[in-house]
Parts: C-alpha cells; sequence; structure tokens
C-alpha cells in the first residue's frame, strides 16, 4: 500500500504520523496516558457482561442488529401510519373536488 | 385509458379506476406475520451454534442475510415482469406501477447483495491482500444485471406520457426480466468462483449442515416478505401520486 502521509503537507503528515505512533503504542502523549495511567478494573464480571462477552462476543453484534432491526419496524409501522393518514385527506379532499366538476 | 379517478379509500381496500387496487387487510396481515417472522429468524441466525468451517469461521452465519438478498431479488423479478406482462396484455397503468415498484425495491435488494458480497469476502478469502473486488463472475454478472436495471429506471425516466411509458418500458422489463436467471444463476455456474455451485465447487446443496438450512429457508421465507411490505407501500405511494398528479412515476 502507498503510504498516504508521504503524500500531505509536512504540517498535517505530522500530525497524523504522530496519532498513528499513539496509536500503535511506541510514543506516549497527553492522549492515551489517560488510558495508560488508569487502572485496569478487576472486579467479577457481572451477569450481562457474562453473557455478552461470550462465544467471541457474537452477542454483542446480535444486540447491534436488534437495534437496526428494531429501528427498522418502527420506519415501517410510521410509514403506514401516515400514509394511512395522507390517503384519507386525500380522498376526502380530491372527492370534494371531482363532485364539484 | 379511461380517464376516471381512483374512487374511494376504505377501510379495507384502495379502489382505483372501479376495482380494488391493494388490500389494506391482507397488508397488514402479511406485515405482522414478517416482523414476527423476521425477529425469529435473526435470534435464530446468531444464537443456534453452526459447525466450524475454516476461513469463514462465524461468517459462515452470512448465509443467512446475504444469500437471500438474491432470493429476494430474483422474486421480484418475477412480480415485476408478471406485471409488465399484465401491462401488455390489458394496457392498465395499475400494473405498469407495480412492475416499477417491484423492480425498484428488487434493485435495491441486489444493491444490499453485492455490497454485503463485497464485505464477507474481503474478510474471508481475500483477507492478507487488498483486494475489494476480483471479478469474481458472480459479482460481475449481477453487476450487469443491475445496469441492466438502471436502464430500465433511465427509460422510464425519459417518456412523458404514462400510457406510453407503461407499454414501451413493458417491453423492455420483459427483456431485462429474461436475462436475470442467466445472470445471477447459469454463467456464473460456468465458470471458477467462490460461490458454492460454481465450476469445481461443491454444490450448496452437499455442503450446507442441516441447523443452517433450519435457519437459510426461513430467512429468505422473511425477507421476500419483507420485501414484499416495502413495495405495497410503495405502491400505495404512486397510487396517492397518480390520484393527486395523474401521474404515477415515483
Amino acid at each position: 500500500m502507498i503510504n498516504i502521509l508521504t503524500l500531505l503537507p509536512p504540517s498535517l503528515g505530522q500530525l497524523l504520523q504522530d496519532a498513528q505512533d499513539a496509536a500503535s503504542g511506541s510514543v506516549a502523549t497527553a492522549y492515551d496516558s489517560v488510558w495508560a495511567g488508569a487502572a485496569v478494573p478487576i472486579q467479577e464480571m457481572s451477569g450481562l457482561e457474562d453473557v455478552m462477552l461470550s462465544d467471541d462476543k457474537i452477542f454483542v453484534v446480535l444486540a447491534v442488529v436488534l437495534i437496526i432491526w428494531v429501528g427498522i419496524v418502527i420506519l415501517l409501522l410510521r410509514n403506514d401510519a401516515r400514509l394511512k393518514e395522507v390517503e384519507r385527506s386525500v380522498e376526502e379532499r380530491i372527492s370534494a373536488f371531482d363532485d364539484g366538476l | 385509458m379511461p380517464n376516471e379517478p381512483y374512487s374511494s379509500v376504505d377501510s379495507t381496500f384502495i379502489h382505483l379506476l372501479g376495482g380494488p387496487v391493494v388490500s389494506l387487510k391482507r397488508y397488514l396481515i402479511v406485515r405482522n406475520i414478517v416482523i414476527f417472522w423476521m425477529t425469529c429468524v435473526i435470534l435464530a441466525a446468531f444464537l443456534l451454534p453452526i459447525p466450524k468451517i475454516n476461513i469463514l469461521e462465524h461468517t459462515a452465519r452470512n448465509l443467512y442475510f446475504h444469500v437471500p438478498m438474491w432470493f429476494t431479488m430474483m422474486a421480484a423479478v418475477f412480480v415485476s415482469a408478471w406485471h409488465s406482462f399484465q401491462v401488455l396484455k390489458t394496457g392498465d397503468l395499475v400494473p405498469d406501477i407495480r412492475a416499477l415498484q417491484a423492480a425498484r425495491v428488487g434493485a435495491f435488494f441486489g444493491i444490499l447483495g453485492l455490497l454485503t458480497g463485497i464485505v464477507w469476502s474481503k474478510f474471508t478469502w481475500y483477507v492478507g491482500t487488498d483486494v475489494w473486488w476480483n471479478f469474481d463472475p458472480r459479482q460481475s454478472m449481477v453487476s450487469l444485471q443491475l445496469l441492466i436495471y438502471g436502464a430500465y429506471f433511465v427509460l422510464r425516466s425519459a417518456l412523458d406520457d404514462p400510457d406510453k411509458r407503461a407499454r414501451i418500458s413493458a417491453v423492455y422489463n420483459l427483456f431485462s426480466a429474461t436475462t436475470t436467471p442467466f445472470l445471477l444463476y447459469v454463467i456464473p455456474r460456468q465458470m471458477e468462483s467462490l460461490h458454492p455451485g460454481a465450476e469445481g465447487n461443491p454444490a450448496f446443496s452437499e455442503i450446507t449442515h442441516p441447523v443452517m438450512r433450519l435457519v437459510f429457508y426461513p430467512a429468505i421465507i422473511g425477507f421476500i416478505g419483507l420485501f414484499w411490505v416495502v413495495y405495497s407501500q410503495r405502491v400505495r405511494v404512486a397510487l396517492l401520486k397518480y390520484r393527486v398528479t395523474r401521474d404515477p412515476e415515483l
């Protein structure tokens, strides 16, 4: 792959390089010291974590997909409700208009 | 073409040109079944154990989502072609509305199938390479088919008179429906491909575990049902547009 950093202006390239170094852990910066310094919480896994982290964390994916699916279903139902409303009002107004002709 | 408007919307039917067009009662029943059915399919798709296969691992579950996109597109193509045939037979405008909306939603599912296939292959067979698109015969042929449907939409947009548009585009739509099974199923099976059933690959029926079929077949039915719900919604919107502007194009 072409290193995209070489194509950028020097200052921006340097900024991205710093970010990349920080991400790979080779240079410590103010951004990651918060995380590096923080004590890793050591406690019993809660019931929810127990489930969500098991089986290669597939239940996290299931949760995400279910949220999306519920969102799509709500969208479908709301579309139907609005469609019905518009169908009724168009019918009332245009019928009256046609009768007047 | 009679120039009368559609007569009424009562609690169960939308009428157009004197006849019932959309059964709202049937729509509601099917919609609710589809919602419940698909929720069960999604749960089963993630919760049932599957055999561990090299390269695929958990991505084998994509079988439940990626493959039904193509079955749904194929079903949509049948629906669209059927209504185009009706246009040529009767000259009515309503089947033309249905043919267009089925083709639109079908093409949408086709695009979803293409995108999910790209993501799936990138992180399985193409892993460790920079390849996202490797001209797998199936992908190429399907893209071609989507372009053929793209031309259908462009053709429609070039014609202003609804009756003329209905007839001319119905002829073209029958052509695009005819090429679909060949580009989706016949030709890709004659060439080397990642897909099952291709030259040198075992067929789907030889390699798929019964547990996966238990979810896969209901998923196909569910997604086709979902297609029907979205398609019916769009038909209703098109009827509304026709009612107000005398042009159902959507």
